[in-house]
């Protein structure tokens, strides 16, 4: 799970999704996922999925890092599904379901800073819940490289070299530990910081001004409308039909539209 | 594995909104009580406990699909009140990137926090029993037994939901019910493209036992891997820092890595 990659494509890419104010995006992930959460239909949600990954083509965001992410759960969707005694088509809804939904939250992350995503909630959350959710994912990035760079040198004092199994499990628990000592003194000198700044149980976060009202509100309705596909597909027609493939073949063709684009530009 | 890595839109839409309300209301609690003094201090310590287990849980034991939580360790050094923010923080973040469903943050919350209340009152009581002596051991079997605990709730949560989906409950929505559906029972995946004859597939149940067999399989071997570490983790820090086991502050404060002086 390579969580640093997303923060890095959200702070440094610069595509029109990049652009869009977080709001929106927000608006646009939550329908999205309601989209996913009210369809059954095998074919629907593998649309959904290959528009998904149209957009994070032609967004150019990292691909191999987006789509391991959202791999991911289908792993243990497909656990799932075998626990469920699930029929090939239960088993593909349930694996496209966990996905596509991971996919929905990624397009997000990796385009959205993370103050921004978080603020929304900060602002309901008790104090004390919204600042460390804050704080949280900052601290996230900086006990990554920390842990990264003791296991490296522990395992450079315990002389491992190749597979020792043993004896770097008990490195990378003293990495973990030390690590942990680190988070520790870590917090003091955030605490230490926040009274220097005269922090007063509230961080505040200034969302970015819209760049785009147009490109906003394409992208609101680009989530209405894969929600609305979604409903009206299960209003429709429920189960599997002869005219099933449609949304899934439209959403292929967008795919392989936007990778010649791609290659071409 | 105890928390739960099922796909949103799969568990009863009762579970998912009774779950969510139940943790909403333990995290508006949490937030109450634990931030009633000295709220600087907890800010900064939620952010870099929260962010340890989501670093320990960045690295997966890939054969048995387990990977580390460090929930008993965090619930240890958080206490209570703050364990529950913090497994309600793990969660936003890993269902944000795509690391189990955004539906189901509420009742993997409740998983979690029940992990580290677990570990914290079992580690608590069993290490004034053996009188501080055996920190590390007794932090391992807290692990192991928590671990366990909670695994069995995860059973029992995933038996509740597949009983539900019986009664045609579940998460897909149905629109000749009007509402959502059973999503595991049949009807709402059914199939009349490869099946003409049939437009509706009869669907097995789910098997609670096949369930059970899996995670608990998988998970024992979890269980151990997290006690052994848990154990010397809690052993090297109540060497270097007992105080940070027992609950006491340290009395000096060392120096930084960076060769920042407090």
């Amino acid at each position: 799970m390579d969580i640093s990659s997303v923060d890095t494509s959200a702070t440094l890419g610069s595509s029109a999704l990049h652009r869009v104010h977080p709001v929106a995006k927000l608006i646009a992930f939550v329908l999205a996922l309601a989209g996913v959460v009210a369809s059954s239909n095998v074919l629907v949600l593998a649309a959904v999925a290959l528009a998904l990954a149209a957009v994070v083509v032609a967004m150019r965001l990292p691909l191999r890092q987006v789509f391991g992410l959202a791999a991911y759960p289908a792993l243990f969707a497909a656990l799932f599904a075998f626990a469920a005694s699930a029929g090939p088509i239960t088993a593909a809804v349930l694996m496209l379901k966990a996905v596509t939904a991971a996919l929905t939250a990624l397009t997000l992350m990796f385009t959205t800073p993370y103050p921004y995503v978080f603020a929304p909630l900060q602002r309901v959350l008790p104090s004390l819940v919204g600042d460390a959710l804050l704080m949280t994912y900052r601290s996230f990035f900086l006990l990554l490289e920390k842990l990264q760079r003791v296991t490296r040198a522990a395992r450079l004092r315990a002389g491992l070299v190749g597979r020792q199994p043993i004896r770097s499990a008990r490195a990378a628990t003293l990495a973990l530990g030390t690590t942990m000592l680190y988070a520790f003194d870590m917090s003091e000198r955030t605490y230490d910081v926040m009274t220097l700044r005269g922090y007063e149980q509230r961080l505040h976060v200034s969302m970015p001004a819209s760049v785009s009202r147009s490109a906003d509100v394409l992208t609101v309705a680009a989530g209405g409308a894969l929600f609305a596909t979604c409903l009206a597909w299960q209003l429709a027609a429920p189960v599997l039909v002869s005219l099933a493939w449609i949304p899934a073949a439209a959403a292929t063709g967008l795919l392989v539209a936007v990778i010649i684009v791609r290659r071409l530009s | 594995m105890t928390h739960l890595h099922i796909p949103d839109g799969v568990l009863p839409l009762w579970l998912v909104l009774a779950s969510w309300l139940v943790t909403l209301s333990a995290v508006g609690l949490a937030g109450h009580f634990g931030g009633r003094r000295d709220v600087r201090r907890k800010v900064p310590l939620l952010g870099a406990i929260a962010a340890l287990m989501l670093v320990s849980m960045s690295s997966e034991v890939v054969p048995i699909a387990y990977h580390v939580n460090l929930t008993v360790l965090s619930g240890v050094l958080l206490g209570p009140w703050l364990s529950i923010i913090a497994a309600f923080i793990v969660n936003v973040v890993l269902a944000l990137v795509g690391h189990g469903g955004v539906t189901v943050i509420g009742l993997n919350t409740l998983m979690i926090a029940s992990e580290m209340l677990l570990g914290w009152a079992l580690f608590k009581g069993l290490d004034a029993l053996f009188r501080h002596r055996r920190s590390a051991a007794v932090a391992g079997v807290a692990t192991v037994l928590a671990l366990a605990i909670t695994t069995t709730l995860l059973v029992g949560i995933v038996a509740l939901s597949g009983s539900a989906a019986t009664g045609r409950e579940s998460g897909a929505f149905d629109p000749r019910a009007g509402r959502f559906g059973a999503l595991l029972s049949g009807g709402v995946v059914g199939n009349s493209l490869l099946n003409p004859e049939t437009a509706e597939e009869p669907l097995p149940q789910l098997s609670v036992r096949r369930f059970a067999t899996m995670v608990y399989t998988l998970g024992s071997i979890g269980w151990v891997l997290e006690g052994f570490i848990t154990a010397a983790i809690i052993g090297f820090v109540s060497r270097v820092r007992p105080g940070m086991v027992r609950g006491r502050r340290p009395e000096v404060r060392l120096v930084g890595d960076e060769g920042v002086s407090h």
